[in-house]
C-alpha cells in the first residue's frame, strides 16, 4: 500500500506545483507544468488502479464488474498466456458477451481503461524485479520494497486488504491464481498501453473538452483541464475512501491538496478557475 | 598538439569572478578571445584574454573585464497581464568581420543584436560646442578650426543594432546564428523562427508544433541549433527525448523531420518521473559536423548523424541521483536544464552536476573525471584536484556521499575554449575560468 501513499503524495506535490506556477515570475512555463502534468497522470493511475486492482475480485459491485468486462475484451485482443487467466476468468465474469463489454468500455470513463493497464504495467514490473530493491522503488519512488516484491505472499496488500473488507466467496485458494491474472491480463495490457498511450491521452483530454482560451495565447488551459478531469474522477474514488485509512495517513505540505480528497467541490470549483 | 596532452589531470583556475546575479548564460565567441556571460538580472558581462606579453609572461590568458551593458529590462505584457523576465537565457556570438564585435543575445521574448566597439580617439575642437558639449553663442566665434581626432582612454561601448521582437508566444529557449552569416534562429517551445540579421520586422516560421487542439500537447521544443557548415540542416530537441534533423530545402516549413533519432526507453529503468528525465536540455553538433551531443537530466549521449536507433556513446553523469528522482521532484531540481559542451578537437565534452560539481569525458580513452568549481579549492594557479562521490558502502577520506551533496550549488552553463584548453563554468554567481596546466 506504500505506493499507494507515494502515488497521493507526488500527485498533491505536483499539483502544488501548478498552483504555484500561476504565480510565479515570467509566466507559466509550458514545459514544466507539460511535464508536472504527466507526473500527476502517472502517479493518479497509479493510485487508482490499486484501488481498482482490490476492486476487481468484488463481482457484486457493478463498476467492478466492469473492470472484468474491459479486461476481457482487452485480453481478445491478445492471445491468452496462461490457463489460470481463462479459469478464474470464468468463474468471476457475469456478462461473458463481448460485444456491449466493447460498447461499455468506449462509453465508460477512459480513465478507467488506462489505469488499469498502466496498473498492470506496474505491477508487472514490481514482480519481475522482485531481485532489484532499486527498480521497485523507481516504481513506487522510494517505496519500502519488501512490500511488494515476494509474489509468493499474497499478491499485493491492497487484494488482501480488499478480500477482508469484502466478504467473497473466494478464498485462499484463490490466491495464487489471481496474481497469474492479474499479471497475465498486465502483461498483454502492458503493449497495448505503450502503444496506444498518445491516443488514449487525447481521449482522456477531449472527453472532458472544455473551450480553449485564445489560440495565440500562452495556452496553458490544458494543464486546468486535466486537473477537471481528474477532479471529476476523483468523485468516485471518494465515495469509496471511507473503507481506506491510507487516505488520511500522508499529509503533503499544500493544504489545497489535502482538501481536494476530502472536500471536492471546492476544489473544483477553484480547478474551473484556474 | 597541445589538446591532446591529457589534461584531466592538470588544471589551474585563471579568474574567479563574482557577478551581481545568478550567471544565466555562459559563451566563448568563435576565436576565444572574448568570452561573454549573461545574467539573471539582464546584464551581459564581456571578458577579454590578455594578450601575449614579453614583459609580464604569466599574465598570459588571463580573463579580464572587458564590456558590461544592461541587456534587457524586465518588461511588462499588459494585454496578457504578464511580467516578462530580463534574465538572458542565451548569448551567440557572431563571426567577427571587422573591429568591432557582435552577439545576440535573449530573454524570453526578445532577441537583441549588440555591438562592441573599442573607441580610443575622440574628436576635439568643434565650432559651434565647446569642450563639455555645450553650446557656443554664434556669435562669439570668431576663427572656425577644422576637428581632428585625438588619443583618449580607451572605452568600450555596446549598442543594440538591431530588435527582433514580437515572434514568440512562448519562451524563446535557444538561439543559433547559421553558417552563412546571414540569417539566425530562434526556438520556444512550439515554434522555431528564422530571421535575416538585417531585418527585425519580419521573421519566417520553419518548424510548429503546436497542436490544433492544445489538450493534445504531448511534447515541446526544448533546444535547437544550426549544423556549423550546412546552412540549410539545423536540429531541434524536444522533451520526449527524441531529436529530429530538419533540411531548409526540403520545404518551407520543416514539420517534417529528415532524420529522427530517439533511443527506445529502458523498460525497467521505469518510473514515475521517467518522463522528466528523459527530456533533452541541450543540444550542441560537434565541430566537425559529424556528431550530436544531447544532454538529459542523468546523461549525456553522443549520436552519430548517420544512425538515428541509438547514440553512439551515453555517459553517465550522476546515476547516483536515479533513486533520488522523488525528492529531485518535490524540490524542483529534476527541472534542472544541465548545458553541455564540446572541446575544440571533439575528443572531451564537458557538463555540470551538483555540489558545483562538473565532469569530463573524454571520448578516446574512456576516462572521466570529476571537478569541483568552489573558491576553496581554486586558488589562483592551484591544481585541482578530482572528486569522487560515494554511492554507498564506506566512504574514503576525500569522498563525499550523495547525502552530503548541496543541490543548491549547481554547474547549468559551461563553455570551451574553440581551440584552447580553457574553460568557463558558471556556478550560480561566479565564473570560473580554468586553463589546461601545459599552457
Amino acid at each position: 500500500m506504500e505506493y499507494k501513499v507515494e502515488a497521493h503524495r507526488i500527485m498533491s506535490i505536483s499539483l502544488g506545483k501548478i498552483y504555484n506556477s500561476r504565480v510565479q515570475r515570467g509566466g507559466i512555463k509550458l514545459h514544466k507544468n507539460l511535464l508536472v502534468s504527466l507526473v500527476l497522470r502517472s502517479a493518479r493511475q497509479v493510485y487508482l488502479s490499486d484501488y481498482y486492482s482490490g476492486a476487481c475480485l468484488n463481482a457484486q459491485s457493478e463498476r467492478e464488474g466492469n473492470e472484468w468486462d474491459i479486461t476481457d475484451s482487452e485480453r481478445e485482443k491478445f492471445p491468452p498466456s496462461a490457463t489460470e487467466c481463462d479459469r478464474v476468468e470464468s468463474t468471476e465474469e457475469t456478462q461473458p458477451n463481448e460485444q456491449p463489454e466493447k460498447e461499455r468500455e468506449y462509453r465508460e470513463n477512459d480513465d478507467e481503461v488506462k489505469s488499469d493497464q498502466v496498473d498492470c504495467t506496474s505491477t508487472l514490473q514490481e514482480q519481475n524485479q522482485n531481485s532489484s530493491l532499486d527498480s521497485v522503488a523507481k516504481v513506487s519512488s522510494e517505496t519500502p520494497p519488501e512490500s511488494i516484491t515476494e509474489p509468493k505472499e499474497s499478491p499485493s496488500d491492497s487484494a488482501v486488504a480488499e478480500r477482508d473488507s469484502t466478504p467473497e466467496a473466494n478464498g485462499e485458494s484463490h490466491q495464487p491464481p489471481k496474481t497469474h491474472v492479474c499479471s497475465n491480463r498486465k502483461r498483454s495490457a502492458e503493449e497495448s498501453e505503450s502503444g496506444d498511450s498518445p491516443q488514449k491521452r487525447t481521449k482522456v483530454a477531449s472527453s472532458n473538452a472544455k473551450e480553449d482560451e485564445e489560440a495565440e495565447e500562452m495556452d496553458t488551459s490544458n494543464v486546468s483541464n486535466l486537473i477537471t478531469i481528474f477532479g471529476s474522477s476523483f468523485s468516485g474514488l471518494l465515495s469509496k475512501e471511507s473503507a481506506k485509512p491510507e487516505a488520511e495517513a500522508e499529509d503533503s505540505g499544500q493544504i489545497c491538496c489535502d482538501q481536494m480528497l476530502k472536500n471536492l467541490n471546492p476544489w473544483s470549483t477553484a480547478i474551473v478557475a484556474f | 598538439e597541445r589538446y591532446k596532452i591529457d589534461f584531466l589531470v592538470y588544471i589551474k583556475a585563471l579568474l574567479c569572478s563574482v557577478a551581481a546575479d545568478i550567471i544565466s548564460t555562459v559563451e566563448f565567441n568563435s576565436t576565444g578571445e572574448l568570452l561573454a556571460t549573461g545574467d539573471k538580472g539582464g546584464r551581459v558581462v564581456v571578458f577579454q584574454r590578455e594578450q601575449e606579453s614579453k614583459n609580464q609572461p604569466h599574465r598570459r590568458g588571463e580573463y579580464n573585464v572587458y564590456s558590461t551593458f544592461q541587456s534587457h529590462e524586465p518588461e511588462f505584457d499588459y494585454l496578457k497581464s504578464l511580467e516578462i523576465e530580463e534574465k538572458i537565457n542565451k548569448i551567440r556570438w557572431l563571426p567577427q568581420q571587422n573591429a568591432a564585435y557582435f552577439l545576440l543575445s535573449t530573454n524570453d521574448k526578445t532577441v537583441k543584436l549588440w555591438k562592441i566597439s573599442e573607441r580610443d580617439k575622440r574628436p576635439e575642437g568643434y565650432n559651434l560646442k565647446d569642450e563639455d558639449g555645450r553650446i557656443r553663442d554664434p556669435t562669439t566665434i570668431t576663427a572656425l578650426q577644422v576637428p581632428v581626432l585625438r588619443p583618449m582612454d580607451l572605452m568600450v561601448e555596446a549598442t543594440p543594432r538591431r530588435v527582433f521582437s514580437n515572434a514568440h508566444t512562448y519562451h524563446i529557449n535557444s538561439i543559433s546564428v547559421n553558417s552563412d552569416y546571414e540569417t539566425f534562429m530562434s526556438t520556444d517551445d512550439l515554434r522555431i523562427n528564422l530571421w535575416n540579421l538585417e531585418i527585425t520586422n519580419r521573421s519566417f516560421n520553419i518548424v510548429d508544433i503546436k497542436p490544433v487542439n492544445m489538450e493534445e500537447l504531448t511534447e515541446v521544443i526544448t533546444a535547437a541549433e544550426f549544423h556549423p557548415h550546412q546552412c540549410n540542416t539545423f536540429v531541434y530537441s524536444s522533451s520526449k527525448g527524441s531529436i529530429r534533423l530538419c533540411d531548409m530545402r526540403a520545404s518551407a516549413l520543416c514539420d517534417n523531420h529528415s532524420k529522427f533519432f530517439e533511443e527506445p526507453e529502458d523498460p525497467s529503468n521505469r518510473s514515475f518521473f521517467s518522463e522528466i528525465i528523459s527530456s533533452i536540455s541541450d543540444v550542441k553538433f560537434s565541430h566537425s559536423g559529424r556528431y550530436l551531443m544531447t544532454r538529459d537530466y542523468l546523461t549525456v549521449k553522443v549520436w552519430d548523424l548517420n544512425m538515428e536507433s541509438k547514440p553512439l556513446e551515453t555517459y553517465q553523469v550522476h546515476d547516483y541521483l536515479r533513486s533520488k528522482l522523488c525528492s529531485l521532484y518535490e524540490n524542483d531540481c529534476i527541472f534542472d536544464k544541465f548545458e553541455c559542451v564540446w572541446n575544440g578537437s571533439d575528443s572531451v565534452i564537458m557538463t555540470g552536476s551538483y555540489n558545483n560539481f562538473f565532469r569530463m569525458f573524454d571520448r578516446n580513452t574512456k576516462r572521466d573525471v570529476t571537478l569541483e568549481a568552489s573558491r576553496e579549492n581554486s586558488k589562483p594557479r592551484a591544481i585541482l584536484k578530482p572528486r569522487k562521490v560515494c554511492v554507498g558502502g564506506k566512504r574514503r577520506k576525500d569522498e563525499i556521499s550523495v547525502d552530503s551533496l548541496d543541490f543548491s550549488k549547481k554547474i547549468l552553463h559551461t563553455a570551451w575554449h574553440p581551440s584552447e584548453n580553457i574553460i568557463a563554468v558558471a556556478a550560480t554567481n561566479n565564473l570560473y575560468i580554468f586553463q589546461d596546466k601545459v599552457n
